[in-house]
């Protein structure tokens, strides 16, 4: 009989008077490689805290660590969402930060970073650089933190955890925001550690894994069932019931056919170009895919659409048919665009309900602070009832589970059925089903003749109207082209 | 230059100081237009000048920044501000004879030498902006008679500024127009517009004068928000650590009690702050908080009357032209405090232990609160003024001490600032010796409610919860604060 690395038994969590964990067991062997799957706000999560020791919940957790084994006695939890800090410990920052240029350094640097985990841990930096390769991630060496885009915060976080290689290490959503050729090495550097004797549990729906991976977990009604291949919970392909509420079915009216020109646009950070020479035309109704590697450019191009960045001003830029800096401001092209990214998620405000966060979609604001005309105040129930969020609907936002937070920034997003859609990877979070859901939504949406710019790294879920393509590399345009969806799938 | 304000009589004295009124939101629906088109020319790129140029910029005025011809071609910091977020950058010569409007968001001890340099280069009619009034009211700065001048001053440090705007809020900002420079009558236009530009309007605009925004806040400043927050923590710490308690305990119970503490303040007032107390620690920190200000009242009064008759800025100035010599020195003795020098220690201190444990500067923070507006209000600044430079402002200091102890407080303050909190923390100190005999653990380090069986007398709690919640900084505290509600918490570990 193996010896059992990690027994969980009996455990109970309630959140609000709900049971999410209802007297679940789970036994897992030494040698055994796990992924734990679930539909959002199955307790996935909540469960993954537990068995590191973040968070209480009744019943018992025992961990076995080995005493002859190499490999730091601990185990490590590494969040999907990722949380820094300046130089004097405050963490108010907001999401169009990292584009501006500021010479007072307010944070570490990636380098930094690493150097001052490493002595905490006691881990030599020569060990480090092979993963910073495979993650291509050795030039962001002196890169600010707050500089990182969400993707390559994910890198950090990962680097982090294989340096580390701890005895039991728990990944929630490995590979969210990570591109295609970053997930594949990402599954090489998994199956290194495994090899060495880090055990590991991956929270993820997805199918691309480390080969080492041998049993599947599935919660599902707060108890766990394990076995050693996945069940493939057959995705149901029928069609959004719901019908979308009338005041998303008016068609927008655009003042100019020309909805983003962008000519020989370049920005440049001291000696760092991030973006150059991009040329890049979007007319009204067109439904765009933008594309690239982490790092090559897609969030600054994207902030140069929604008036957030800095540098905009010095560069030959159209929105809505006005040149930039011609005397209009921030808020009058955000009221044009509902906008969704993972940084934008990020940083988004805490104490706000989910009531609240949907309403500040009028007003481009992160957090609600006017009061709602009747009229609207009525389209934000009706969207808060299309997106099955009433009884959240007082709730704090953080209170909610990841994917039900994104589900609220979506409805936030399409609220003033705006001329412009920019979904920087919206479905993040979310399971299968609400993908699709979403995707559909974003579909429907766009038949009424929205414009659409959208980023998405996994091609497989992406929503059926697109029909150009974008893809940058580097900081620049690599190519542009019409393109039928199969071509993708 | 003599003191603009002893040159003015009573009359005009006492109307000066009483200029204050909370505006309404509707006062600001012609938006940025009296600044629309105008050429905005911003003198200085520090966290204030950056951060207040991006807002403007994005609310679709035209900026531009004047630096120093060595600021220039030494490339230094506040070139790379301005010219890597794409502004346009030029000497004064160049740039100051297009200005409509010169901002000058230069440090305190530099506005002597910098309108002298700028005021010949400006334009026939232009207008001169201050985010605080020092050199024309105290250094008694005289402004060309062509040239409006006024204040606009955002009471936030200049990332929240920025921080703020961006997520379409703004921070609190107090405006003024100087009587003696607004020939054209366009002063307050402009100043309006200009608080919309930077976010201001969102968050509550409070106009003010140049006489009642400096002696106020340097009253403010020098008492309750720098003096009272250094000497109340030096002492608490001293004490535990004379006491026994563990020093790296001691450490982070003042480093963070205090921001903890006045994160309640800042929601709900003195009332919100005292009710996180049990009811019998409630009543000790009332009996405390009395004796405090009775201790305290000569003290706060000889620094409203020194702030008044513009003895502080004599000698202050004075020390300027010592090359601060008596600044540098205190600034050298804070860093070498025990308190300073004692990391916080690696231990859990809950949210609800800071107030249980550290019930002393509960009391030190009422007293200090509201000795501070009670004294400002008696010289004849209004309650709302009085109200933003003491209550107000009291958590964002805290928030300073909370990141790097002391030392940070008074780096992150103006040197005005720093020069009167410590002629505050000296005089303090010994007034306090007889008091701080009788303080034991059970004031500060230990939690008061042990060994207690929390009765007390109805009678009592009920005199002590109406002496605390009629006091006037609570009336017009609740107030002013409706209107910044959606103001973010700054947290910390």
């Amino acid at each position: 009989m193996r010896e059992s690395f990690v027994s969980i038994q009996d455990l109970t969590l309630k959140y609000q008077q709900k049971s999410v964990l209802k007297n679940l067991n789970w036994t897992i062997n030494t040698g055994e490689q796990y992924v734990l799957f679930g539909e959002s706000g199955s307790g996935k999560t909540s469960l993954a805290k537990i068995i590191a020791g973040l968070q209480s919940a009744i019943g018992e957790v025992k961990i076995n660590f080995s005493n002859e084994s190499d490999l730091p006695a601990e185990v490590l939890f590494v969040e999907s969402w990722y949380q820094f800090k300046n130089l004097e410990g405050v963490a108010n920052f907001y999401y169009q930060q990292r584009y501006t240029s500021q010479q007072a350094k307010d944070t570490l640097t990636v380098h930094a970073e690493l150097v001052s985990y490493g002595k905490e841990k006691g881990l030599h930096l020569d060990q480090v650089e092979h993963i910073l390769e495979a993650l291509n991630f050795s030039s962001f060496a002196s890169s600010q933190l707050i500089e990182l885009s969400s993707g390559e915060h994910k890198k950090l976080q990962l680097v982090k955890a294989l340096w580390l290689k701890p005895q039991l290490l728990i990944i929630d959503q490995p590979y969210t925001g990570l591109d295609a050729a970053s997930r594949r090495n990402l599954n090489i550097l998994l199956d290194e550690v495994a090899e060495s004797g880090v055990q590991l549990i991956l929270i993820s729906n997805d199918t691309e894994l480390p080969n080492s991976v041998n049993r599947f977990a599935e919660i599902k009604d707060g108890k766990i069932s394990v076995s050693d291949s996945r069940v493939v919970t057959s995705v149901s392909a029928e069609k959004h019931l719901k019908e979308i509420p009338d005041f998303l079915k008016e068609s927008p009216v655009y003042s100019s056919q020309d909805i983003v020109k962008m000519v020989d646009v370049n920005i440049i950070y001291g000696e760092k170009q991030v973006l150059k020479n991009i040329n890049w035309e979007v007319k009204a109704g067109e439904k765009w895919l933008l594309q690239g590697h982490n790092g090559s450019g897609k969030s600054t191009l994207l902030s140069l659409v929604n008036g957030d960045h800095p540098q905009s001003y010095a560069n030959e830029l159209y929105l809505f048919g006005n040149r930039r800096g011609s005397g209009e401001s921030i808020w009058d092209i955000k009221q044009h665009i509902g906008l969704i990214s993972p940084e934008f998620h990020w940083y988004f405000d805490a104490s706000a309900t989910v009531w609240q966060s949907i309403a500040s979609g009028f007003y481009d604001t992160v957090g609600l602070f006017q009061q709602l005309p009747y009229s609207k105040s009525q389209q934000v129930d009706e969207l808060v009832a299309y997106f099955g969020l009433t009884e959240n609907k007082n709730e704090l936002l953080i209170s909610l589970p990841l994917g039900k937070q994104r589900l609220v920034l979506l409805a936030r997003t399409i609220i003033k059925n705006p001329e412009l859609l920019i979904l920087d990877e919206p479905c993040q979070g979310l399971d299968q089903q609400q993908t699709q859901h979403f995707n559909q939504l974003v579909d429907e949406l766009c038949s009424n003749g929205m414009t659409l710019i959208y980023v998405g790294h996994f091609e497989s879920q992406l929503p059926t109207c697109i029909e150009k393509r974008i893809l940058l590399e580097k900081g620049e345009v690599k190519a542009v082209e019409n393109l039928n969806i199969e071509i993708l799938s | 230059m003599s003191n603009y304000f002893n040159t003015l009589p009573l009359r005009e004295k006492l109307n000066q100081l009483g200029v204050c009124d909370f505006m309404e939101s509707n006062e600001f629906l012609d938006g940025v237009s009296a600044l629309k088109g105008k050429k905005l020319v911003i003198v200085g790129c520090g966290a204030q000048g950056l951060n207040q140029g991006l807002n403007l910029r994005d609310s679709g005025l035209d900026v531009s920044y004047t630096l120093r011809k060595e600021a220039i071609e030494g490339k230094r910091d506040s070139w790379k501000n301005a010219t890597e977020n794409n502004f346009k950058v030029g000497t004064y010569e160049e740039l100051i004879p297009t200005a409509d409007v010169v901002i000058n968001l230069t440090p305190d001890k530099q506005h002597t030498a910098v309108v002298n340099a700028i005021m010949p280069l400006m334009k026939d009619g232009a207008t001169l902006l201050y985010s605080h009034g020092f050199n024309i009211v105290e250094e008694g700065m005289q402004i060309r008679k062509d040239l409006t001048v006024i204040m606009v001053a955002p009471k936030c440090p200049g990332s929240e500024v920025r921080a703020e705007y961006v997520r379409g809020f703004g921070v609190p900002t107090l405006i003024a127009v100087h009587p003696e420079n607004d020939p054209q009558g366009k002063g307050l236009a402009q100043a309006k517009a200009y608080a919309v530009g930077t976010g201001g309007h969102r968050a509550g605009v409070l106009k003010s004068s140049f006489v009642a925004e400096v002696k106020s806040d340097l009253m403010g400043e020098q008492t309750i928000l720098c003096g009272l927050l250094q000497t109340g923590s030096i002492l608490s710490f001293d004490k535990m650590v004379e006491k026994g308690i563990d020093a790296g305990y001691a450490s982070k119970l003042v480093q963070y009690g205090v921001e903890v503490i006045t994160e309640a303040l800042k929601q709900g007032g003195i009332t919100a702050m005292v009710d996180r107390l049990s009811n019998v620690a409630k009543i000790k920190a009332f009996e405390i908080s009395e004796e405090l200000k009775d201790i305290m009242r000569p003290l706060f009064q000889k620094h409203q009357d020194d702030i008044m008759s513009g003895e502080f800025s004599r000698i202050m100035m004075e020390d300027w032209a010592n090359g601060d010599k008596n600044l540098l020195a205190w600034r050298a003795e804070t860093g070498e405090t025990a308190f300073e020098k004692t990391p916080a220690g690696d231990v859990k201190i809950g949210e609800q232990e800071y107030f249980d444990n550290y019930l002393l500067m509960v009391a030190f923070v009422r007293a200090g609160v509201e000795l501070a507006f009670e004294t400002m209000v008696q010289a004849g600044i209004k309650p709302e003024s009085a109200y933003y430079e003491s209550l107000h402002e009291t958590p964002l200091i805290a928030n300073t001490i909370a990141r790097k102890k002391l030392f940070e407080m008074n780096r992150v303050i103006s040197d005005t600032a720093e020069y009167g909190c410590y002629l505050f923390d000296q005089a303090c100190k010994p007034l306090l010796a007889d008091f701080m005999k009788k303080v034991d653990t059970d004031l500060v380090g230990k939690n008061f409610n042990e060994g207690k069986d929390g009765g007390v007398d109805n009678r009592k709690l009920i005199d002590v919860n109406e002496a605390i919640r009629s006091h006037e900084v609570e009336q017009i505290g609740a107030t002013l604060r409706k209107a910044m509600t959606a103001m973010k918490a700054i947290k910390t570990a």
